[in-house]
């Protein structure tokens, strides 16, 4: 803990904070509160703008655009800890920012883990474009409905939305560490059917956020692949028969199961001790082809970040390396709970592509499933899945053969990691972690008969 | 502040909606001991909306001085007025839906809890877990509270506040079973300030109780078979399928984008006895976990019968979707803070009662399961669903029996309401529950336990 200043209590005048620029508003909640008591703090502050075309078919639904400031402050008080966050930078805001602070510290239970961090600062950075091109944007959605019009009859879409968001985040903390960092970046999603009569698909979803306009927004993601997997699904049927067989996970779908995985090695299930990776540093977990990369930093991430949310520089980590586990996902609280070093703050993941065409991955299935979207419970602690495979298609012999209705999947992702049959070449970045087709086996796969 | 949006009301120009609305929430939690969280968070600001030719036109500004107000009327105006973007589809003026006025304030009269006080319901409940069940891997105790605020005028004539609490205490147990680590969560609490939910701890001592004990025997339970089962689906799982397998494609914009309930209107799609309703106020019984009594757009909120004794009968509409729809506005645009536009969103949702017993339930299933606690559900336009299942026991010959180890539910909704062949007399509600479409909203649901058939998975 740094030193405790003390002293009479300082109130705060309405013309010091409301000029202030980010690093003079945080430096100044940090005395405040360490004159009122607090042994250390931490400050966030972050102002955001937001530009949004909403669109559907064909026609725009809304135009939207939204500001806000918000602040977050952290005080620490003889080993407690207690934090508030508000918006706006009134006098009376910060007032109550500062004394809610005070009084959850107060009343909180002391933790020798509670402190702040003491971490490098580095310049500030800035990525992306400082405002929307709005004429651009306009005209990239116009030409996604005349698009969508002439090439995608079936397609129905509402609620699209091409969107810019301008954030400027500003870090410090009582050990003098101080981060800036803005990102502005645009973003495109998606929820769609196919409809055809009363035929209808089940919904699908695509997004991606790029530090650059989109020129065409059917090719954000993997849009223009769903787009087409959609209208080929009018008519699905279920397998034909319980089997255990082979998944291939789409990108977009290996999204989630990277989350299960990155949720057993994270922090707070070493401390939880549910994980059953725990004490398994160094073993080999899954299939020599999988790795599992954290790249905040990648200057191919609108999403990433170069700070974390204690101010902690992020920095590259290998999670798991040709099957191994190498490292735990480990931020700056834990890393003091649990008498780790710390190793990550923020993830933004990639899994390496292989050395597998798609095509030759889907051709060497004997019988599976091209898994698209998996609508699943929460894993259990054991990391036992169940759930429905979602615009999907069952695949025999080599090829794909019919979309899926009905049909459950159910296995163990300690299980599918070791039963990698193939990875492949190609690989999607969706503007905050980058994937591959990752083929596996010894999954149950079984409908309602 | 409603007189001061009143004030701003003589610069609209066109139909417009003026909104101030605050949030606050706080989140108290603790594992084994431990305080992980003790934060508090407040969000202030106003948005205005206004529609030209077809095209809804938002902005929304932190704060809510007059600058501020003038400035997000005419952000927004400008927004709606963007060149090129074309007419929207439908230009003509959104309809009369009646202007919604009062107030609506369901702020505790009991004295305020001091954020000491929370925090010691927090250390109760903490210490009580860990001196009672020593066994245990690993438990955690959070206290969740979440309170809506809003000021709303409209060009329409609407003028209304309201403030709406909602305050949960979560618990999570995990215990070491034979082959891995098996866990269970509820959340206790519901409608109101946690001075109105958390004044009897005995109470909550209990329901911690009746947990782990369903947690030991989950330890001991049995996976699933997988296949079409006769079951039994508690009052939270009910609520579960009201709200996601029903509810959101009756929901008129997913109606729009072409929803499988829109082929269906007036059309049975559920067996007699199914009553399907999204509630307005604090519906029938004066429990729900929510209360929404004018809309963010100004419509005074009105009971929606989705489902009437089996037959399709109604959809969930905002202003735009009943112009769309040639329909009646009913209440149900909702916003979650005060930088989001009202959409098309559910608010009590839940199957009506009927007049079955539970017993007579069990007793008439000689192989299924008796489904009761899903932490997740999700759905999509064809009514087709998948819930997980946290707790649930099997039924063997009519009687209940070993319980089942976490698993999944699946099937089409309105395939599965046909198989309703049991609907029970006694209406439970969740004790929270958000909804996430493009927002997240807070929203309830409920309903009785019915028997039906549903596809379970297994190993």
């Amino acid at each position: 803990m740094t030193a405790t200043a003390t002293g009479v209590a300082p109130g705060i005048g309405t013309g010091t904070l409301a000029g202030a620029d980010a690093p003079a508003l945080c430096a100044e909640l940090i005395a405040l509160a360490r004159a009122r008591g607090a042994d250390a703090a931490e400050v966030t502050h972050g102002s955001g703008e937001r530009f949004e075309i909403e669109f559907e078919n064909e026609a725009v639904m809304q135009v939207r655009s939204v500001a806000d400031e918000t602040t977050a402050l952290t005080v620490f008080r003889d080993g407690k800890r207690g934090s508030a966050t508000i918006n706006g930078r009134s006098a009376q805001a910060i007032e109550a920012a500062l004394a809610d602070a005070l009084t959850a510290a107060d009343a909180g239970v002391a933790d020798p883990a509670n402190d702040v961090a003491d971490a490098p600062s580095e310049p500030a950075t800035a990525h992306g474009p400082a405002a929307p091109d709005r004429p651009a944007m306009r005209d990239a959605v116009r030409a996604c409905m005349a698009e969508l019009e002439t090439r995608h009859p079936k397609i129905r879409t509402r609620g699209s939305g091409y969107v810019f968001d301008l954030g400027e985040t500003c870090f410090a903390n009582s050990r003098g560490v101080i981060q800036r960092e803005r990102r502005g970046a645009y973003s495109f999603g998606m929820v769609f059917i196919a409809k055809d009569g009363t035929d209808t698909t089940s919904a699908n979803w695509s997004g991606a956020a790029s530090f650059a306009p989109f020129d065409a927004l059917l090719d954000a993601g993997v849009t223009r692949r769903l787009l087409d997997e959609t209208e080929r699904s009018l008519h699905p049927h279920p397998i034909p028969e319980k089997f255990v067989g082979d998944v291939i996970i789409t990108p977009e779908c290996l999204t989630g199961f990277v989350g299960m995985l990155a949720g057993a090695l994270g922090g707070h299930a070493l401390m939880a001790g549910t994980t059953p990776y725990k004490d398994r540093k160094g073993e080999a977990i899954a299939d020599a082809r999988f790795s599992l990369l954290n790249r905040p930093r990648a200057p191919e991430f609108p999403g990433g970040a170069t700070f974390d949310a204690n101010g902690v520089p992020t920095r590259d980590l290998d999670v798991v390396r040709d099957g191994v586990l190498a490292d735990y996902l480990i931020d700056f609280y834990i890393s003091r709970k649990l008498g780790m070093a710390q190793t990550a703050g923020r993830t933004n993941f990639i899994v390496p592509s292989g050395d597998s065409a798609l095509d030759d991955i889907v051709a060497s299935t004997r019988r599976g499933v091209l898994l698209c979207r998996f609508s699943g419970g929460v894993p259990s602690a054991n990391l036992d899945f169940t759930g429905v495979a979602k615009n999907s298609f069952y695949i025999e012999d080599g090829t794909i053969r019919h979309p899926l209705v009905e049909t459950m999947l159910s296995g163990n992702l300690q299980d599918l990691l070791k039963q990698i049959r193939g990875i492949s070449r190609e690989s999607v970045n969706f503007g905050g972690g980058r994937f591959p087709y990752l083929a596996a086996g010894g999954v149950t796969i079984s409908s309602k008969a | 502040m409603l007189d001061t949006l009143r004030r701003h009301a003589a610069r609209f120009a066109g139909y417009t909606e003026l909104r101030w609305q605050t949030n606050r929430g706080q989140r108290i939690g603790m594992r084994r001991g431990t305080l992980l969280t003790n934060a508090s968070g407040q969000s202030t600001g106003v948005s205005a909306r206004c529609w030209r030719d077809g095209v809804f036109g938002f902005a929304a500004r932190h704060g809510g001085d007059d600058a501020t107000i003038a400035r997000v009327l005419a952000d927004a105006a400008d927004n709606a007025d963007l060149k090129g973007t074309g007419a929207g589809r439908t230009g003509g003026p959104l309809p009369d839906a009646g202007a919604g006025t009062g107030a609506y304030d369901y702020r505790t009269a009991r004295p305020a809890l001091s954020p000491a006080e929370r925090i010691d319901i927090v250390r109760r409940l903490d210490a009580y877990v860990a001196e009672r069940y020593p066994g245990l891997v690993n438990f955690d105790v959070a206290l969740n509270t979440l309170s809506m605020e809003k000021a709303l005028v409209t060009s329409a004539g609407a003028a209304t506040y309201s403030y709406v609490p909602r305050a949960n205490v979560s618990v999570n147990l995990a215990i070491q079973a034979n082959d891995s680590v098996v866990e269970l969560y509820e959340v206790f609490g519901g409608f109101g300030d946690p001075e109105d939910q958390l004044s009897d701890l005995e109470a909550t001592f209990v329901k911690i109780d009746a947990l782990y004990e369903a947690l030991r025997r989950k330890a001991e339970g049995t996976y699933t078979e997988a296949g079409l089962h006769d079951v039994i689906l508690d009052p939270t799982v009910t609520g579960m399928l009201a709200h996601e397998a029903i509810g959101h494609t009756c929901e008129a914009d997913c109606v729009l984008a072409g929803s499988i309930a829109g082929d269906h209107l007036g059309e049975r799609v559920a067996a007699e006895k199914v009553t399907l309703i999204d509630y307005a106020g604090r519906g029938p019984d004066g429990k729900a976990t929510i209360a929404i009594h004018v809309d963010d757009e100004g419509t005074p909120c009105r009971d929606v019968t989705i489902i009437e004794n089996g037959v399709l009968k109604g959809f969930l509409h905002s202003k735009e979707t009943a112009l769309r729809m040639d329909a009646a506005p009913t209440g149900n645009a909702r916003a979650y803070t005060f930088s989001d536009e009202p959409l098309v969103r559910m608010r009590n949702t839940a199957i009506a009662p009927g007049t079955d017993r539970l017993d007579d339930m069990i007793a008439a299933i000689d192989r299924g399961y008796y489904l009761m606690r899903s932490p997740n559900g999700q759905a999509d336009a064809t009514g087709e669903f998948t819930f997980g299942i946290s707790l649930g026991y099997e039924i063997r010959n009519g009687k209940l029996g070993r319980a089942i180890r976490d698993t999944t539910m699946s099937g089409v909704a309105f395939d599965m309401l046909k198989t309703v062949t049991h609907v029970g007399s006694e209406i439970g509600w969740s004790a929270g529950g958000m909804c996430g479409k493009k927002q997240w909203i807070p929203v309830g649901s409920g309903g009785p336990p019915i028997k039906c058939k549903i596809t379970v998975a297994g190993r």
